[in-house]
């Protein structure tokens, strides 16, 4: 298992498991910047997923799927916003409620469209090209590591770039940032509150419809029913061991994507496929403890110089 | 004098507007339903009337109506409690399941006599049950971990944990499909009126519903764990051990989640059966949601939403739609009504209407 651990492959699928992790944490980090408690992430990447696969089915054109996928995941977003923050819905549940419409309804469109209830692989759908990138795929080691992923993935970690720029950088940034931390005070300086957040949430909508996108249109050739399998949870998971920046939860991701790749090979170390299936909720539980209980430290060593 | 026994409290009127919101949430999804059957169906009305009416077509399908309802019952109240308390954890669904596999390997063991295998069956369930809910709540006790997110992780580990031994110590092989080994017989719950699909669960279901009503509403512990979910602040100063309240609830309601599990598998079938979530814990929330934590309604929704699902699988058979329309009906009234500023203008000019008349009553006396 170390073997495999310390292998070329091992990275690649990190990187591969990970990409719709990166999407879903930068979408999480967003969210809790604005201080909204999201949890309809799987309801909009599946409607992105389901979303691509149709218009780049019926478009044959590829970043008609793009165009698509996100819309559909930005419906979803929209609709979270707009009854939690004009509608006084608690958050919470309307993201469960989200995320039922997501798994039932993707279900029923699928079933309008292609006749079937379990996957959209009779739909010619397309999907996001490889990359080769020139130079480094000649480097041995490296080069099989880093190049030949789809372009998703390479998108993914300009993702994290851009949202770390965003938040810290610009003046949207700022505003979300103080509309998270304190509403009244952001109100004084004459912040619209509630747009803001709005803002921040279809943002962050836009960002988590592409990991709804990998999914259906790289990781796997088609749509196929709840395909997101807990993955909007895990990177909110990240996010929260992250503590909303973007960097940080990049690693966490990345930490997931280990633990879900290592999960993937373990029947060919004997392992029973259910061990694997667990480890990455299973990471997920400790490091939030471990996390938790340094930050508890953390906080009696500042009440006791206090 | 007289007018004043029509003047409403403000209170009265904002109850009145809880239900008045419950049933525009049910007629907003009816009528979503009927759009959504109407893109699929090719006669739209009558499979519209199944789903509206389906189950009182024959004594059958009530009593699948019936036997539905007797796992909600459950899940229902466990997610109402654990609410009550604040604590919003959705591991109901992980101790569901981690229940019935718990019981599964209790009721494996051969030659226990009857009661006592079925109480010892339930006591394995319940066990499991709260500490798969109960879990989370000690993360968020002692390590300040967001509750959703961990029992979220916890339902999976749950699953996992279950299906692993269901798929590997406890599989028959000679069963033909993925299942366990047959329960032992004196592990299956007696029937009721002789019928295959009611087991003494709904009666259990029932006497849950009762106890956790009378705990919550009638005895201090109760008065602790609302007044802990309505601020934990208030509740720490009137000296009530918030964090122990917390985990004692979230035990409990696990506890329940984990017996609800045991009797729908011991109830209605021969061996361990399910490959994946069974979306009763997730079905609790929502009745939690319809009830606002109160158990005593429990019963009532559990009631409509069983009634829901057996009028889409019965549309599932003499139509083209497919069951999951229940989903996105379910998804349209948990969000109507958990909605506040849903029809909240409507709401505030009756509120204010009968402040004015009850003002100029008083004046005009």
């Amino acid at each position: 298992m170390l073997d495999y651990i310390f292998s070329v492959n091992f990275i690649f699928a990190v990187i591969r498991m990970g990409t719709p992790l990166l999407f879903v944490g930068m979408a999480a980090v967003i969210g809790a910047k604005a201080n909204i408690l999201c949890i309809a992430y799987e309801g909009m990447m599946l409607f992105a997923a389901l979303g691509g696969v149709i218009g780049s089915a019926y478009s044959q054109n590829i970043f008609v799927g793009m165009i698509t996928g996100i819309l559909a995941g930005s419906i979803i977003a929209t609709i979270f916003a707009y009854f939690v923050l004009y509608l006084n819905t608690k958050p919470l549940l309307t993201g469960l409620a989200l995320n039922t419409f997501g798994t039932g309804g993707t279900v029923y469109i699928m079933y309008l469209l292609t006749g079937m209830k379990l996957d959209t692989s009779s739909l010619a759908s397309l999907q996001f090209p490889t990359v080769h990138i020139p130079i480094i795929k000649d480097i041995p080691f490296i080069g099989p590591m880093l190049s030949g992923h789809n372009f998703l993935s390479y998108l993914a970690f300009v993702v994290v770039i851009a949202v770390w720029y965003f938040i810290f950088k610009t003046k949207m940034g700022l505003r979300i940032r103080a509309v998270g931390e304190d509403p009244d005070a952001a109100a004084s300086v004459g912040i619209n509150v509630k747009k803001t957040k709005f803002i921040a949430m279809i943002i962050s909508g836009v960002i988590a419809s592409l990991g709804g996108l990998f999914m259906s249109m790289g990781y796997m050739p088609y749509f196929t029913n709840a395909m997101t399998a807990g993955r909007g949870f895990i990177g909110i998971a990240a996010q929260n061991l992250g503590r909303g920046n973007p960097i940080f939860t990049m690693i966490y991701t990345l930490v997931f994507g280990g633990a879900m790749a290592i999960g993937n090979t373990a029947q060919s170390f004997r392992l029973p496929s259910q061990f694997a299936s667990m480890t990455p909720y299973l990471v997920t539980l400790i490091g939030l403890v471990v996390i938790g209980s340094r930050n508890k430290k953390l906080k009696t060593k500042k009440q006791n110089i206090k | 004098m007289i007018n004043s026994t029509k003047i409403k409290t403000t209170k009265q009127i904002e109850g009145n507007f809880r239900i008045i919101r419950t049933l525009f949430a049910v007629l907003i999804a009816l009528v979503f339903a009927f759009f959504l059957i109407a893109t699929v169906s090719d006669n739209v009305l009558k499979d519209f009337t199944t789903l509206l009416i389906g189950p009182l077509a024959n004594s059958s399908r009530m009593i699948t109506v019936i036997s539905k309802m007797i796992p909600l019952l459950f899940t229902g109240v466990a997610v109402s409690l654990v609410y009550s308390a604040g604590q919003i954890n959705i591991a109901a669904e992980g101790a569901f399941f981690a229940g019935a596999v718990a019981a599964t390997s209790v009721a494996l063991i051969e030659g226990i006599p009857a009661p006592i295998h079925i109480i010892l069956t339930i006591l394995a369930g319940s066990v499991v049950g709260a500490m798969v809910m109960g879990i989370p709540a000690i993360m968020h006790v002692k390590y300040d971990v967001v509750t959703i997110v961990s029992s979220l992780m916890m339902n999976y580990v749950a699953l996992y944990g279950g299906l692993y031994l269901i798929l590997n110590p406890f599989r028959d092989p000679l069963a033909g499909f993925e299942a366990s080994f047959p329960f032992a017989k004196s592990a299956i719950l007696p029937h009721l009126f002789g019928n295959q699909r009611l087991h003494i669960g709904l009666i259990i279901g029932f006497v849950v519903v009762f106890l956790i009503s009378i705990l919550l509403y009638n005895r201090p512990f109760g008065y602790s764990i609302r007044t802990v979910g309505q601020n934990k602040k208030f509740a720490n100063y009137s000296g009530i051990p918030v964090n122990k309240t917390i985990v004692l609830t979230s035990l409990l309601a696990g506890a329940i989640a984990g017996i609800g599990g045991t009797v729908e598998t011991l109830g209605n079938y021969s061996r361990f059966v399910y490959t994946g979530f069974t979306n009763h814990g997730w079905d609790g929330i929502m009745l939690a949601v319809l009830c606002r934590n109160n158990p005593r309604l429990i019963p009532f929704a559990a009631f409509f939403l069983a009634y829901l699902k057996t009028s889409a699988d019965s549309l599932n058979l003499t139509s083209k739609i497919p069951p999951e329309i229940i989903s996105v009906i379910q998804a349209i009234i948990i969000i109507f009504i958990a909605a506040e500023r849903f029809l909240a203008k409507w709401e505030h000019r009756k509120i204010v209407a009968n402040s004015q008349r009850a003002l100029a009553i008083e004046k005009g006396e």
